[in-house]
């Protein structure tokens, strides 16, 4: 049994940490404020590969594999939710979509200026009827010849209004259900008919964007179609398990920075004459947050070593979204409460990681989606079949 | 066109520890890390492979884990790079590092170009990039801070000067001392990270340098390593600038410092 990472993820942390640090950090409160997407920063990352740290170097990307790509989440996570989330979505589930299910004339085609980061991706599953529930989306793809035809409105797609790529889930057959009726589709944003509509003014996360995106007859050439027809649900859950192991991995990020912090106030603040890193009280909040990060980590690096080494993960990746979010949460909360009152001022960054916190143990899959999926997974070995 | 860059491995100077007390600094947690300033020598090497076409050796002299920072230099850019590592090597001080990286330099052949960090992050000293200019018999300048042209058998760099700066030309072949922060040292492309450890690197003993023990024996001699005193808080005095400078002048006579 190995712990160490190999000496090119050991290069790639320094390189994303140096990125991160660098280039991140010093807007990470602005882009917060400003209620901006900090393209000219993801230009930037772009150009050191890190759009497409896991896909394979022969279509434009990085060829660091799921281990790699935890690393850059990581690294990303420990300044910036809003910017993980960026990349996360354009790399995890939107580039992800067309890695996994795309042919070989798609992959050069769409996944290769993605990986390279000359575009950027979205994953457009969401639907006003159809959060939890995935498969009761509503957005109809009809057939005309060698087009199809797009109808529908997805909601709180992340990068949805600066994707130049989305892939789309829409049902081709009602009467099959969600297996065997819904297929999903490469969409170009400059296709006429692709129209951006409300843009979410959201709690946290500020720095990435999350747009609803209107399809109005948009005419989609059956190339397009990711995947085999009608195996839309399999490309979505496929995609989605990658995307749930990358996020629990930025969550290891943001729960590591929000445990320094609390740990670099307890060290500093003195109340009745000492730090307060004295007191048992701040002592076992640490001693537990530090705990869990450890777990956390093991987890989401174990999770990583399955998918590069082509074994069964989805559980595990169910695990890492949902643990993870949970301890990033208990995290930027102990930070907060160590902080004191100036946690809650909006001069420190501790607020703004409590509100960026929230939304990992939402989307992506609730987390009480991923109680249903990790206990699917382990009911199964029992002969028990497990339905939301 | 051919640019030398000497480099130097470091322990992380964010990661050492030191502890007063017990007269105690833990290097080993801190991570290696190309000195710093190296980095900026780099930069302005691959700004001239970029601009000029210049092919950039990287050079550097250690243990085998050395090898790491020299791979790290190329999937910055660099085009090659040799490791000078052996037991003999490792005991050199700083005479004999020099002398083995210009023996190194002369083995490579033609070049136009040595740039090198001005100074390593761990010992201060900035002895390297003079004594190769003096072991090649080459000019030298120190403390720049930009290379303005390289044309012509000929290098304008901006170095400091005092408090100012200084345009300088110089012949080539000649060494440059880059200074600490003279640049932003661009990172490595992820894809080139990946590939790496993917080229033989050469490894070069002290016999390859036709360099023999006693050519490499240090003529210094480490006793051991101790804190600076601890510092004595200062005193705020105030009142009238009449008072103050008396009790100042008599403060410096206590003392026989005046």
């Amino acid at each position: 049994m190995d712990f160490s990472f190999s000496k090119e993820h050991q290069m790639l942390r320094r390189m994303a940490r140096e990125f991160a640090e660098r280039e991140v950090l010093p807007i990470a409160k602005a882009i917060d404020e400003e209620h901006r997407v900090p393209m000219d920063v993801v230009k930037k990352a772009a150009e050191l590969g890190l759009l497409g740290v896991p896909f394979p170097q022969k279509y434009g990307g990085m060829g660091a594999g799921e281990i790699g790509y935890c690393i850059v989440a990581e690294e990303l996570g420990k300044v910036s939710s809003s910017f993980a989330t960026i990349i996360g979505a354009h790399i995890g589930i939107g580039a992800m979509a067309i890695y996994l299910g795309g042919n070989e004339e798609q992959k050069k085609k769409y996944l290769t200026p993605l990986a390279r980061g000359e575009k950027i991706a979205a994953f457009a599953l969401t639907e006003a009827g159809a959060g939890s529930d995935a498969a009761a989306i509503k957005t109809r793809a009809v057939r005309d010849g060698n087009y199809f035809i797009l109808n529908g409105t997805k909601q709180f797609i992340t990068n949805g209004d600066i994707a130049d790529i989305i892939t789309v889930m829409a049902v081709t057959d009602p009467s099959l259900g969600p297996r065997g009726g819904i297929t999903a589709f490469i969409v170009e944003r400059e296709y006429p008919g692709v129209r951006i509509g409300k843009l979410e003014d959201k709690m946290g996360i500020r720095g990435s964007s999350t747009a609803e995106i209107i399809l109005e007859d948009v005419r989609v050439p059956k190339e397009n179609i990711l995947g085999p027809f009608g195996a839309g649900f399999i490309v979505f859950m496929q995609s989605l398990d990658m995307g749930r192991l990358t996020l629990g991995a930025a969550c290891l990020g943001g729960a590591q920075t929000a445990l320094r912090m609390a740990m670099e106030w307890a060290a500093m603040r003195e109340q009745f004459g000492e730090p307060i890193a004295h007191k048992q009280s701040i002592q076992w909040m640490i001693a537990e947050l530090a705990t869990e990060i450890e777990a956390l980590r093991s987890l989401v690096y174990r999770t990583a070593w399955l998918v590069d080494t082509r074994q069964p993960f989805t559980r595990y990746a169910a695990m890492c979204k949902m643990y993870g979010s949970e301890v990033a949460s208990k995290a930027v909360n102990i930070a907060l409460q160590i902080y004191g009152a100036m946690g809650y001022s909006r001069d420190f960054v501790v607020e703004l990681m409590y509100r960026d916190a929230k939304i990992a143990e939402i989307y992506e899959g609730t987390n009480e989606i991923q109680r249903i999926v990790i206990a699917e997974n382990l009911f199964r070995d029992f002969g028990v079949r497990i339905r939301p | 066109m051919r640019v030398i860059v000497p480099i130097k491995q470091i322990r992380d100077p964010r990661g050492v520890k030191a502890d007063p007390r017990r007269q105690q600094v833990t290097l080993e947690e801190a991570e290696l890390v190309i000195n710093p300033t190296d980095r900026n020598a780099l930069e302005e090497a691959l700004v001239l492979k970029d601009k000029l076409g210049a092919k950039v050796t990287v050079i550097s002299i250690g243990g085998p884990e050395v090898e790491d920072s020299i791979r790290e230099a190329w999937a910055c850019g660099a085009d090659e790079g040799i490791l000078l590592s052996d037991e003999l090597l490792a005991k050199a001080d700083f005479r004999g590092a020099a002398l083995a990286l210009a023996k190194a330099i002369q083995k490579l052949g033609d070049f136009d170009l040595i740039i090198a960090g001005a100074m390593a992050a761990d010992t201060c000293q900035g002895q390297l990039g003079p004594r190769l200019a003096a072991a090649l018999d080459i000019p030298c300048v120190n403390d720049v801070y930009r290379i303005l042209e390289v044309s012509g058998g000929k290098a304008r760099v901006i170095r400091g000067w005092d408090e100012k700066f200084l345009e300088v030309e110089v012949e080539l072949p000649a060494v440059l001392c880059i200074a600490p922060g003279a640049n932003v040292p661009r990172l490595p492309h992820g894809a080139r990270i990946m590939n790496s450890y993917q080229w033989e690197m050469p490894v070069w003993k002290a016999s390859d340098l036709g360099l023999s023990e006693e050519d490499l024996r240090p003529g210094v001699e480490e006793r051991g390593l101790s804190f600076p005193p601890e510092r004595v808080r200062g005193r705020v005095s105030r009142g009238s600038p009449e008072d103050l400078a008396r009790e100042l002048v008599s403060f410096l006579r206590e003392r026989h410092l005046i």
